[in-house]
């Protein structure tokens, strides 16, 4: 491991990687601040330039964006009550209400020190748990992997939200039917390609990101007509010290030291994530404060910023053991990353650490240098950078489409992405406006490919049985997980459901009794 | 009954997943294919069967009292779809006169769309930029730019 470690370091330290890392801080934090977009276009957003660069730098500046970005969201959610993104909602929770009492600086600081926090333990668990499991995973077979990838989408399909369980499936599904046009690898057949030359390579994973996040997004801030509104601009001569008094670091201390150890764990579970992450946190140091502190939650209260705050960064961390040791994303953006990696042509899984360790090492080195130069030069510059918010969203938009379509353009030359763009945007922008979860089509689509080619090695091996899910103990086991995951939480809301029917009655039937 | 979000969107996938179903049929098998356990048309055919069922069971489990329908006011459709058609005319300009004639117009145009009107505006954020990013990526990066069909027929080239 101390090779591993050392091969990290040596590749994280080199002047180009941590120029990549300062890179993807200061653009992940302007992107985040931006309300609508969040982590994940931020990180859609980077792949085009990283094409150009080796893997490792590339993965870098991308965890620098991530990091950047859910950082910049904290910022405009304190100064402006606009999260960036849906993991810096519970930050404005109580991050503006200190804003408006005049001590922004303090919460912007409170925010850099509990990120930093979040980020480093998470950074260093990771360090170890992520070689650990990935030497577990070594023995993986395909119908375990098969299990596996079943297991990250049900997992993001019912971590999705109340209610949104069915529509994240249907939208796995659908993700899965789109990454199966194009040429079969297995067979070389052509598969809903309708005659076109175009469709034959299939539909690219950075058309499909860039036009379901980017675009997307971007196109929606229009449909919504939020480019029209006037800018909230913080008043930066009032952003007050930046400096925390011994007894408030001493008072939130073990609230910062909880909430990292929990986000981590909250973010190492597939389809978890930073969101989920940031309002367990919050809920849980709501629980645990005493009745008088907890008035003080929702006004401005200390602990309530830097909960979600440790929180989020230490899931965001978190989120990278599952794609660093079995392949699986544990939230959106992660999943993007791993359509960058299997785009350089690197498979990300137990093999990784053994056939690429210096990406492997590397990304979880910088990782820490990333917290490290948020808090060290963002933190200082954050009156200067939201400055670049001053640009009028007449403007702004029509340059983040710009960049948006020429990455997609640049990488393969062709129009047709253009217009295949335009195509995605309006169905992506229908089914938002349906409420249809679009992280999971994205899921599907990247798993897509991986997990036909498992499926169809599986069934070859077991003589086109499907006992092979469940005669392997370990397939078994993950197959029984996948198969909870998915079950227990709408059977929970059935069953909270029926306990509300059910004491909504007894009133009325003591009263009809009576 | 009101049609709420979960019924159009459960009629949709309905439909989509039959179209998926009906075109997988004509997936042509290698001889022989049929006899094996997993061809081109195994995953396929699995994906529409289960994107049926799901479709079905949004279908059932859809709000029925009217609280979660489709509402259209309030958005700027007629906007969006000037923007979409820009983003098309946009990749349609790349060919005929290539990137920085095509990044000029698309980003006025975009700047107009959005209610910018001041001509000075209008260049000084759209035309700077275009000649910088055309730089960049032709003199810093080495990439080929193809000068655009128009282009090549009135210079030559």
């Amino acid at each position: 491991m101390l090779d591993g470690i050392m091969t990290g370091l040596t590749t994280a330290v080199m002047p180009f990687n941590l120029m990549m890392v300062v890179v993807g801080c200061f653009a992940g934090t302007f992107i985040g601040m931006l309300p609508g977009l969040g982590p994940i276009s931020a990180v859609a957003l980077m792949i085009p330039i990283t094409y150009g660069l080796d893997p490792s730098s590339g993965i870098i500046l991308m965890a620098g964006v991530y990091y950047g970005a859910v950082f910049g969201g904290s910022t405009s959610s304190i100064l402006i009550n606009a999260p960036g993104c849906a993991s810096t909602v519970v930050t404005s929770f109580d991050g503006y209400p200190l804003a408006q009492q005049k001590q922004a600086g303090k919460a912007l600081a409170l925010a850099a020190y509990s990120s930093f926090t979040g980020g480093t333990v998470g950074a260093i668990v990771l360090l170890f748990a992520a070689p650990a499991l990935a030497s577990v995973s070594l023995s993986f077979q395909s119908s375990d992997y098969f299990a596996l990838m079943i297991l990250g989408l049900t997992a993001v399909a019912a971590f999705s939200g109340k209610g949104q369980v069915i529509k994240a499936l249907i939208m796995t599904i659908f993700g899965l039917m789109i990454a199966t046009v194009g040429t079969d690898v297995t067979s070389g057949t052509t598969r809903f390609t309708f005659g076109s030359v175009d469709l034959i390579d299939g539909i690219s994973f950075l058309l499909l990101a860039m036009a379901t996040f980017a675009l997307t997004e971007v196109v929606m801030t229009v449909l919504k007509g939020q480019h029209r509104e006037e800018e909230q601009q913080m008043d930066m001569s009032q952003l007050g010290s930046m400096k925390l008094s011994k007894e408030e670091v001493k008072h939130v201390a073990p609230t910062i030291a909880r909430s990292s150890v929990f986000g981590f764990i909250v973010g190492v579970l597939p389809g978890a994530g930073a969101t989920i992450a940031s309002f367990l946190a919050y809920g849980l140091e709501r629980n645990l404060a005493s009745a008088k502190e907890k008035l003080k939650f929702g006004k401005g209260a200390l602990r309530g910023l830097a909960a979600p705050e440790s929180a989020n960064n230490a899931a965001s961390t978190g989120s990278f053991v599952p794609l660093l040791t079995l392949g699986i994303p544990g939230s959106g953006t992660t999943a993007i990353m791993l359509g960058a990696l299997i785009a350089y042509g690197i498979q990300p899984g137990p093999r990784l650490f053994i056939d690429n360790p210096d990406v492997f090492w590397s990304v979880i080195i910088s990782m820490y240098f990333g917290n490290l130069v948020l808090l060290i030069l963002n933190l200082p510059l954050i009156p200067y950078i939201s400055r670049l918010l001053v640009i009028p969203r007449p403007i702004l938009i029509p340059l983040i489409l710009f960049f948006s379509i020429t990455g997609v353009y640049l990488v393969s030359f062709n129009t047709f992405d253009i217009h295949m763009m335009a195509i995605i945007t309006v169905i992506a922008i229908f089914l938002k406006l349906l409420e249809f979860p679009m992280a999971p089509m994205l899921l599907g689509f990247i798993l897509g490919g991986l997990m036909e080619n498992n499926l169809s090695r599986a069934l070859t091996i077991s003589d086109g049985s499907f006992s092979f899910l469940w005669e392997r103990p370990l397939s078994l086991g993950i197959v029984i997980t996948a198969v909870l995951v998915l079950v227990i939480p709408p059977l929970s809301e059935y069953w909270k459901s029926r306990r509300q029917v059910a004491t909504k009655k007894d009133p009325e039937t003591a009263i009809s009794e009576g | 009954m009101t049609l709420s979000k979960d019924h159009i969107g459960g009629l949709v996938f309905l439909g989509l997943s039959a179209a998926y179903g009906h075109y997988a049929g004509d997936i042509l098998l290698l001889p022989g294919d049929e006899y094996e356990p997993f061809h081109a048309q195994t995953v396929p055919n699995f994906l529409a069967a289960m994107g049926g069922f799901l479709s079905i069971l949004l279908l059932l489990t859809a709000d029925r009292d009217g609280k979660n329908g489709l509402s259209l006011t309030g958005y700027d459709f007629a906007l969006v779809a000037k923007l979409l058609v820009l983003v098309v005319l946009f990749g349609l300009a790349l060919e005929w006169v290539g990137f920085l004639l095509a990044t000029v117009i698309f980003l006025i145009g975009g700047y107009w769309l959005l209610g910018v009107r001041k001509v000075k505006t209008l260049l000084v954020a759209s035309v700077p930029f275009a000649v910088g990013i055309w730089f960049s990526l032709t003199q810093l990066l080495d990439i080929y730019l193809a000068p655009g069909q128009l282009i090549s027929q009135i210079f030559g080239g």
